[in-house]
């Protein structure tokens, strides 16, 4: 059995059949069904008809008997009639009741009787007796029957030959076509280019679709396999170029994952950060700050280093003295959980930079801050006293007396050389947060840091003034003294703003010179001046 | 009554005179039975019944040269018919044909002179001996 349903699991032929089978059936049984009624029924009725011709050849011979009321001839009829094996039981009675003849056989059912009124042979309106003839119903259904197995016999022998040729059909037209195609498919060899043949004679049907179809999509795997392997061939070439390029940049390349430790890193970022050969950042994973150290990104930038597509950039110092160097990091969002980065060494453009910045604000003299050094660190000190504006600072002005007959009497190199020395006094003076610088020919301006009380600011200058009265060397004859006014105003106190407390320092500069030189003056208000 | 039959009798005289000669079915004056109907005459002459209406053993009397004519009006059957039918009948044993008269003058003595004899002539040949119980007309 379960072989059976195997083989009908298996093969298209014996399915379409048995299915095409099952509804011939059906629809046989249905036909067989109308068939053997009608037959049954046509059947029946000429089962009548016999009696009732029966009946009329024995009409006469029953007339004479009912005439003469003889029972031999009646009986004789009888039994004539039950030669026939239809019938079962015949009856002869006369009008008055009377029995002429009663006969039957034992074998059988007993159908519905058929009974004719029998008249005299000599006039025709007048009935002598009734002849009841009995069919043998069994006889009746045997040769309905009969009949019926006949047809169904006929039927089903149709049906298997319907069977037959539709199985042989099936297995010709479908069932091995497709088994052949099969079969070719199974040994072909698509990327030689070779095509599927349909089988002879289906070129142009489904089957012939079927074929067409599988070409073409043999074609369209063929070719996206071959744009497969191209890509990948490109992909490949592109690696190696990739590789070339991160083996060999001068720049360190790096990737961290997202803890912010080292993933991968070229020769030049082992360089840069002077990593042991042997050390594998990758095997050990490193994390970046751990060899960046202070001014490199920290481990929570790098975590929440989020924006892809936007780059960051650190600088870095390693190291410390003559052999510190700076390093700038770029980082890029790859993915989540992972940064690229790119290592350079800016040692030599940082320390350009810091020169040229230094150069940009130093006074080549006398090595102290320019204007524009003076103007960035009022700047500064600016925007310190806006946000610590109960911090006083002290501007203090200093201009030379006669400076202009140093220039005139021995020339300018005297006159740089007084400024050098009093450059170099006035650095001993000041502290190290406070600032100097040359405002240009002979005008000094120091920015005080913190400093408020005026008597410091005096004795300070005290001090300075007395150092100022030694002379100064030029050469081995000249020795020349010097004297400077100064002026001093006080931010926070005098005024709010720098740049009026410059004023205000200036105009106390000039009030000293005006008092007689070599001294110095605290701004003070126009009536305190006056008072 | 008698005066009744005598006028039936002359009537059927005259009438069957003028077109054509019925066939009176006769029996002895002194039968007793006054008239018969077609089908006691057809039951007796054809075999069926033995008896008169009487009670008389039936004796039927064909008569030769009217027998055809008598079997046509009868029963509407030709001699051959009815021999046959009698050939059937005496091969069976069951009954056995009337009695033959050759002449009319035979059959006329044989119901004078036979109380239970039923016999038939021609209208015309019709005496007062004989008591006429059914005209069959052509």
């Amino acid at each position: 059995m379960a072989h059976l349903i195997e083989l009908f699991r298996t093969r298209l032929a014996l399915r379409t059949a048995a299915i095409i089978l099952l509804m011939v059936a059906l629809l046989g049984a249905g036909f067989l069904v109308l068939a053997v009624e009608i037959r049954a029924d046509s059947e029946q009725r000429a089962q009548y008809t016999r009696i009732e011709e029966l009946l009329s050849t024995v009409e006469r011979t029953t007339q004479i008997a009912c005439f003469l009321g003889d029972r031999e001839l009646a009986g004789e009829v009888a039994d004539g009639l039950l030669v026939n094996r239809i019938v079962r039981e015949v009856r002869i009675i006369r009008q008055t009741g009377d029995v002429l003849a009663d006969a039957r056989s034992e074998q059988g059912r007993t159908g519905p009787a058929i009974s004719r009124a029998v008249y005299s042979p000599f006039e025709q309106a007048q009935p002598l007796c009734r002849i009841a003839l009995i069919p043998d119903q069994q006889r009746i259904d045997d040769a309905v029957f009969e009949a019926s197995r006949f047809l169904a016999v006929a039927l089903l022998l149709q049906l298997a030959g319907v069977g037959l040729c539709v199985v042989l059909v099936v297995v010709h037209f479908v069932t091995r076509p497709i088994t052949g195609i099969s079969h070719r498919l199974s040994r072909l060899e698509a990327e030689t280019g070779h095509k599927l043949q349909a089988p002879r004679g289906n070129q142009h049907d489904e089957i012939g679709q079927l074929v067409a179809s599988v070409n073409a999509m043999i074609d369209h795997l063929v070719s996206s396999l071959s744009e497969e392997r191209r890509l990948r061939l490109e992909r490949e070439v592109e690696e190696r170029r990739y590789r070339t390029i991160f083996d060999s940049v001068e720049a360190g390349i790096f990737e961290l994952d997202g803890e912010g430790r080292i993933v991968v890193a070229n020769p030049a970022f082992r360089r840069l950060f002077r990593l042991a050969e042997e050390c594998d950042p990758v095997r050990r994973r490193v994390a970046l700050t751990e060899l960046a150290g202070d001014g490199g990104p920290s481990i929570e930038e790098l975590v929440h280093h989020s924006e892809p597509g936007r780059a960051r950039q650190w600088e870095l110092a390693l190291g410390s003295g003559t052999l510190r160097r700076w390093i700038s990091i770029l980082l890029n969002r790859l993915e989540e959980g992972r940064l690229q980065g790119v290592a350079h060494d800016i040692t030599e453009r940082k320390m350009a930079t810091d020169a040229a910045e230094r150069l940009a604000i130093t006074d080549p003299l006398t090595g102290l801050g320019n204007r524009l050094g003076m103007e960035r660190r009022l700047a500064v000190i600016a925007r310190h006293h806006r946000l610590y504006p109960e911090r006083p600072h002290a501007l203090v002005v200093l201009d030379f007396d006669h400076f202009k007959h140093v220039n005139d009497t021995w020339g300018h190199q005297a006159g740089d050389r007084v400024l050098e020395h009093v450059a170099a006094l006035l650095t001993t003076l000041v502290g190290q947060r406070d600032y100097l610088a040359r405002q240009g020919g002979d005008e000094f301006v120091m920015v005080l840091e913190g400093q408020g009380q005026r008597d410091q600011v005096a004795a300070l200058l005290a001090r300075f003034i007395e150092l100022l009265a030694d002379p100064i060397e030029l050469d081995e004859e000249v020795r020349i003294r010097m004297g400077a006014s100064i002026g001093v105003a006080i931010l926070g106190l005098d005024t709010e703003d720098v740049q009026e407390a410059l004023h205000f320092a200036d105009q106390a500069m000039y009030r000293a010179k005006r008092a007689g030189r070599n001294n110095w003056r605290f701004h003070q208000t126009t009536s305190e001046l006056s008072g | 009554m008698t005066r009744f039959r005598h006028f039936i009798a002359a009537a059927l005289l005259v009438t069957g005179g003028l077109a054509h000669a019925d066939i009176a079915v006769v029996t002895n004056a002194n039968s007793g039975i006054a008239q018969m109907s077609r089908s006691d005459v057809i039951n007796i002459f054809m075999g069926r019944y033995r008896k008169l209406p009487n009670g008389e053993l039936a004796l039927p009397i064909d008569l030769a040269p009217v027998k055809a004519r008598f079997y046509q009006a009868l029963v509407d059957k030709n001699l051959a018919e009815i021999n046959s039918w009698w050939a059937r009948l005496v091969f069976s044993g069951q009954a056995s044909p009337p009695h033959q008269a050759e002449t009319t003058a035979q059959a006329i003595s044989l119901v004078v002179h036979n109380p239970s004899a039923l016999g038939y002539v021609d209208t015309h040949h019709l005496t007062s001996e004989l008591h006429v119980v059914l005209v069959l007309h052509e």
